[in-house]
């Protein structure tokens, strides 16, 4: 007997031996304005889930050889920094993944709460040895605001100081990477232009 | 769903059953669309396809999507969509979602690795009590916001948007149940109208709508309800007399089917709508109709012969069924061997010897149903697979098209004379334009069949889940 899809109307013989052919030909599928709407918007429905971040993309496999320029260029989120902001409170707490960024010479981790720690980094240290010099005399908890204050835009520096470094680690401007695949798509508005 | 084990390890379960739903969503969007407008239609697809929201969250989204779609300068209200909220609540298409329970003595030991939540039954439906002022906002159009108005500041990521909300930790979800209890009186009201005629319906209709908040979505049958008070619940327009009523009534209680049962005589008489025996028919007329039209209409016959005398034996079909013997013989195995019906053995001797026994064709009608469920199940599968074979296989062609499609959508907005698009539309060849209409004509057709078979499997479902509930 075989399991066979609901089809409608084509013509058996078309099909490959395995299946017998139907012997009753099935009851046509509902139409109508209802039977439209509702089938529209099951395929509107399966493309909107798509976009939603809940849907994961399974990896990219790997391409057939390692290439020089994977370790600089990035295709997908780095550790699930997705756009994806669950309440917590409602979920376990092992599924809370923190956010790493490119690891270097670094031990800095971004945790989602910043936690008011010192992090081993020789140019926070200093910045905060030269902050303290400063304000010696001050309240400690204006003190500690600033310090977070700090961190925050220590943070921010350790970010760009972070791309320049990781610019710098490679002798190519990151457009050296880029294969090919973006060039020509920007030649459909201009076609005036001469092209040679 | 996850659970904390007893040593403290969080366990994690994939809720099948739930994840079959997804087959039936576009049935509650629709569902809602029809009992409540776009607004509510919108309402439900944001819960289905976030699975909770708050319901700051849910009218902030519709008010946007909805003002999206009305011409220019008009804007959708945050409070009308509330009211749809509220009304959705009420009638109880929407649920509270569970809740973090905080224990009452202060956490002595470290938090627990996974939260608790609970839900009391009475705060199910209560709606939190919130002034949600505001009014849906363009996307294209806030750039150019009179210079009057104070521009919000448009957030790029959810998480920029510092404001405290109000309502914040109380999470909604859609109530399937309650869709399913929809379903399941639609598909009464309307199988009363099928096999006796409008005004039945009608009557049933009324009764259904009655029970529906005082009987609980798993109940066996509705809350008795006395002649007197249907007849007080009939629409406006049912100009039909307390004695025609009656009269209906008693020929309701009165049907084989058994849909209507009488339970007294107070009131005028009292009526309960069965809806176990209800679901056992939907379920029956649903075999017989796959039969039908599998095998064909004389094996329905003998089917529903074997069906209401409840055991033949072979000679004894072959002579009810006035169905020569070689064809009924054929018939029978045919359906035994796709376990429609099943063979029963009667032994006259204790030695079990097969020439003094009697064998016995009978129907389960719930067996069946299960392994009909089964096929089901089975048969969205290939509809799945196959769609996504087909997609797959034109994966190019689809891809040319959409992008062709984007050509032509952005030379249109910068303004393109007729031979321009032409000329861009020309890319696509006329095989290949055909060979895109075949696709897009056999994935709408397995689109349909997907619902279709979903229909089925809603029914066989709520039989199936009703009959083990009484045993």
């Amino acid at each position: 007997m075989g399991s066979r899809a609901l089809w409608e109307g084509e013509a058996c013989c078309t099909c490959s031996s395995y299946l017998k052919p139907l012997e009753f030909r099935p009851v046509p599928l509902p139409s109508g304005e209802e039977g439209e709407y509702v089938l529209a918007l099951k395929q509107e429905l399966r493309g909107a889930m798509r976009q939603l971040p809940y849907f994961i993309r399974p990896a990219i496999p790997k391409k057939d050889v390692e290439r020089y320029s994977d370790k600089y260029q990035t295709s997908g989120p780095i550790d699930s920094a997705i756009d994806w902001n669950p309440d917590w409170r409602r979920l376990p707490r092992e599924l809370k993944i923190r956010v790493r960024k490119l690891q270097k010479e670094r031990t800095t981790i971004l945790l989602p709460k910043r936690p008011p720690k010192t992090t081993e980094d020789k140019e926070e240290t200093i910045q905060k040895l030269e902050t303290l010099e400063k304000k010696e005399a001050e309240v400690t908890s204006e003190e500690d605001e600033e310090k977070e204050e700090e961190e925050e835009k220590e943070e921010e520096e350790e970010e760009e100081y972070d791309e320049e470094e990781h610019e710098e680690e490679t002798d190519y401007i990151m457009s050296y990477f880029d294969n090919g695949e973006d060039f020509g798509g920007d030649s459909d508005d201009n076609m005036d232009e001469a092209i040679y | 769903m996850y659970q904390v084990h007893k040593r403290g390890v969080v366990e994690y379960e994939a809720h099948c059953s739930r994840v079959l739903r997804m087959l039936r969503y576009p049935r509650y969007i629709y569902t809602t669309k029809a009992l409540y407008g776009d607004t509510g239609e919108l309402i439900i697809e944001e819960l289905l396809l976030n699975g909770k929201m708050t319901m700051s969250a849910v009218v902030k989204k519709v008010a946007d999507r909805l003002t999206e779609t009305v011409e220019d300068g008009k804007t959708m209200d945050y409070a009308e969509v509330s009211n749809t909220f509220m009304q959705l609540a009420d009638t109880r298409f929407v649920q509270r979602c569970p809740m973090v329970h905080t224990p009452e003595n202060s956490d002595t030991g470290p938090p627990p690795p996974a939260p608790n939540l609970v839900i009391n039954e009475k705060d199910m439906y209560l709606v939190p009590k919130l002034s949600l002022i505001g009014k849906g906002k363009r996307r294209r159009s806030s750039d150019e916001d009179a210079a009057g108005e104070p521009k919000a500041k448009r957030p790029k990521h959810p998480t920029d948007n510092k404001e405290p909300i109000p309502d914040d930790g109380i999470y909604w979800q859609a109530n399937l149940d309650r869709f399913h209890q929809h379903f399941r009186d639609q598909a009464i009201v309307s199988a009363v109208a099928n096999r006796m005629d409008q005004t039945s319906s009608e009557i049933v209709r009324a009764m259904l709508r009655m029970s529906e908040v005082t009987t609980s979505s798993d109940a066996p049958f509705t809350q008795p309800l006395s002649s007197n008070e249907i007849f007080r619940s009939l629409p406006v327009g049912y100009n039909i007399s307390k004695q025609v009523l009656d009269q209906y009534l008693t020929l309701l209680a009165d049907d084989p089917l058994e849909f209507v049962g009488k339970s007294g005589d107070s009131g005028g008489g009292m009526y309960v709508i069965n809806f176990c025996k209800a679901l056992a028919s939907l379920a029956t007329a649903t075999l017989e109709s796959v039969i039908q039209e599998r095998f064909g209409s004389r094996c329905a016959r003998i089917f529903r012969l074997v069906l209401q005398k409840k055991h033949l034996e072979q000679k004894q079909v072959e002579d009810f069924a006035m169905i020569p013997a070689k064809e009924a013989k054929d018939m029978l195995y045919k359906m035994l061997s796709e376990n429609f019906i099943s063979l029963q053995e009667i032994p006259k001797t204790p030695d079990h010897a097969p020439s003094r026994t009697f064998y016995l064709y009978t129907v389960n009608i719930l067996s069946a149903a299960r392994m009909l469920l089964h096929r089901c199940y089975k048969s969205v599968t290939n509809l799945i697979e196959r769609r996504q074979f087909e997609t797959k296989e034109n994966k190019r062609l689809l891809e040319k098209s959409q992008r062709v499609e984007a050509i032509i959508a952005s030379v249109q907005a910068t303004g393109a004379e007729e031979a321009q698009l032409q000329e861009i539309e020309e890319m696509i060849t006329a095989p290949e334009r055909q060979q895109l209409e075949t696709l897009k004509r056999n994935v709408n057709k397995l689109d349909a069949s997907e619902i279709q078979v979903d229909e089925t499997i809603f029914l066989l479902e709520s039989y199936i889940e009703s009959t083990m509930k009484r045993q």
